[in-house]
């Protein structure tokens, strides 16, 4: 393990630490934040969604099916977005001292991380208030959260990449993630597409993703991948994420060494 | 002179900088050069260099202001890449371009000297073996729980400097740490460089102070524009870089 020895978790150890400090600095309720803040959403989400625009009432355990989403894809921006500034954020260490630099991104994506995994916890504990039955397949969770986990981890070595040359970055991906929100289908129900838009809706991996997930946590109903597509192209997700941590990766290990010269 | 007391081996290194006005910043800058064909500006800060440092060696590397010293000093470090030619390092290196790198403000005293630390190359529990001398160095015993936004910049350079000396390596870069500081904290990096040079401890030393150069150092390289004027014994490479200097 070239990559991850014992100098360069000491690194990320620290790195990771320090975020989780600093956060919170300052604040009466200081780490209880960090599961107030999906506590809150949820409790927001769940009046305006059940009670006030009611999409998903079709949907057995819909705030759940809703919730899934939410945090799914809350992840996915926090981490992709702090993941492409990882590199010109941390300028003045990037030009001080010769540390990995896949460090950084690897780091801001672990923070991200660790809020998903705290929201999953009130999730948890949500959906079986909200009736949902217990069971073994909800740890089958873990294997979509190491799949979005590398697809963020791709996307940020490609973007915090080129923000270095081009900080036009950030507000495209801005954009881009304002499209994909409503693309994903998040906040409402896929079942309310039509059908016929449903296998290109299944191109995107966060979409195959979020709705794995949803079967597994929320509702046997949900329309998965496995169940809309019958043909080659239920590939397509999972190459876009090897296509995208391939060019992501190779992209970063080639522009690594002129950072501290380029920021 | 075998390969294994060779500390660090540069060989023939050059290193151009593209001038910033005119690195594409945004698409449309990026799509207009494209369409100009803007030839690159670029400045060349090494041209040439070589010369090793041996194990044991207190190296000093003097030149006046824009010779090149400084990029050089970074090129070892590993900061930044070489245009042409090649660096071997044998050994660990732990480069003070800077005291202090990452210090975060907000967070405490401890919580910096393991930050920093990791940063250096040490891991949590070699740190935790070093963690009580470097506070006694620093004497900041009571305030390692404090945040270092409250200490004064006195107490973060001694913090930063405490952490510098006690994480040791096998072979340590200083880049003109001692321009900073008042005229104890000097005195102290003064006799840290003696107990150093006594060691046998590899130093390399980027510095202006011809002083100290010919108190410390046994080998010494200058450079000017680029290139390497002279090489060897201190008291003939000072007396030339005064030469030039004038």
């Amino acid at each position: 393990m070239k990559y991850l020895n014992s100098r360069n978790r000491a690194i990320l150890r620290e790195m990771i630490s320090s975020d989780f400090k600093v956060r919170y600095q300052g604040s009466v309720l200081g780490y209880a934040w960090s599961l107030l803040r999906p506590l809150f959403l949820f409790a927001v989400l769940y009046v305006v969604f059940v009670y006030i625009i009611p999409l998903g009432k079709d949907v057995e355990h819909f705030p759940v099916y809703l919730l899934t989403g939410v945090i799914l894809w809350n992840f996915f921006a926090e981490a992709t977005t702090q993941g492409s500034l990882a590199i010109v954020s941390r300028g003045e260490l990037i030009r001080k001292i010769s540390i990995p630099r896949y460090l950084l991104v690897i780091s801001s994506s672990v923070s991200a991380l660790i809020n998903l995994g705290l929201s999953l916890v009130v999730l948890v504990m949500f959906a079986i208030i909200n009736g949902v039955t217990p069971g073994f397949q909800w740890l089958l969770v873990f294997p979509l959260i190491i799949e979005i986990f590398i697809f963020t981890l791709g996307i940020s070595f490609l973007l915090s990449t080129l923000y270095v040359k081009f900080r036009d970055i950030s507000y495209i991906w801005e954009v881009f993630l304002q499209v994909g929100f409503y693309a994903s289908a998040i906040i409402f129900p896929l079942s309310s597409v039509p059908v016929k838009y449903h296998a290109f809706l299944f191109l995107n991996p966060i979409v195959q993703i979020i709705q794995d997930a949803r079967y597994l946590l929320a509702t046997q109903s949900s329309v998965t991948i496995w169940s809309a597509i019958h043909s080659f192209t239920i590939f397509i997700p999972f190459a876009i994420i090897a296509l995208v941590v391939a060019i992501g990766g190779l992209y970063f290990k080639r522009r690594s060494k002129y950072f501290a010269e380029d920021i | 002179m075998t390969d294994k007391q060779i500390a660090v081996d540069i060989i023939d290194i050059h290193k151009e900088f593209i001038l910033p006005q005119n690195k594409n910043s945004t698409f449309k800058q990026t799509v207009v050069n494209i369409v100009k064909q803007n030839k690159k500006v670029t400045q060349k800060v090494l041209d040439g260099v070589s010369f090793q440092v041996n194990k044991g060696d207190f190296f000093g590397i003097v030149g006046r202001n824009g010779s090149g010293k400084s990029t050089l000093l970074k090129l070892i470090a590993g900061v930044y890449t070489p245009t042409a030619g090649h660096i071997a390092v044998n050994g660990g290196l732990t480069p003070f371009i800077e005291l202090g790198v990452g210090f975060n403000p907000e967070l405490s005293g401890r919580d910096n000297v393991y930050l920093n630390g990791a940063l250096l190359g040490f891991t949590h529990k070699q740190m935790d073996s070093m963690y009580d001398e470097i506070v006694d160095f620093a004497e900041l015993g009571p305030f390692m729980d404090q945040k270092l936004k409250n200490y004064s910049s006195g107490m973060q350079v001694r913090l930063a400097f405490s952490i510098a000396i006690k994480a040791k390596n096998e072979i340590l870069i200083f880049d003109e740490v001692l321009a900073v500081g008042d005229e104890a904290f000097q005195r102290k990096c003064l006799n840290i460089f003696e107990q150093y040079r006594q060691e046998g401890q590899t130093v390399i030393l980027v510095t202006h102070d011809m002083s100290t150069v010919r108190r410390f150092c046994n080998r010494v390289v200058l450079i000017d524009c680029g290139k390497v004027v002279d090489i060897g014994g201190p008291d003939k490479v000072a007396s030339e870089y005064s030469r030039l200097n004038q």
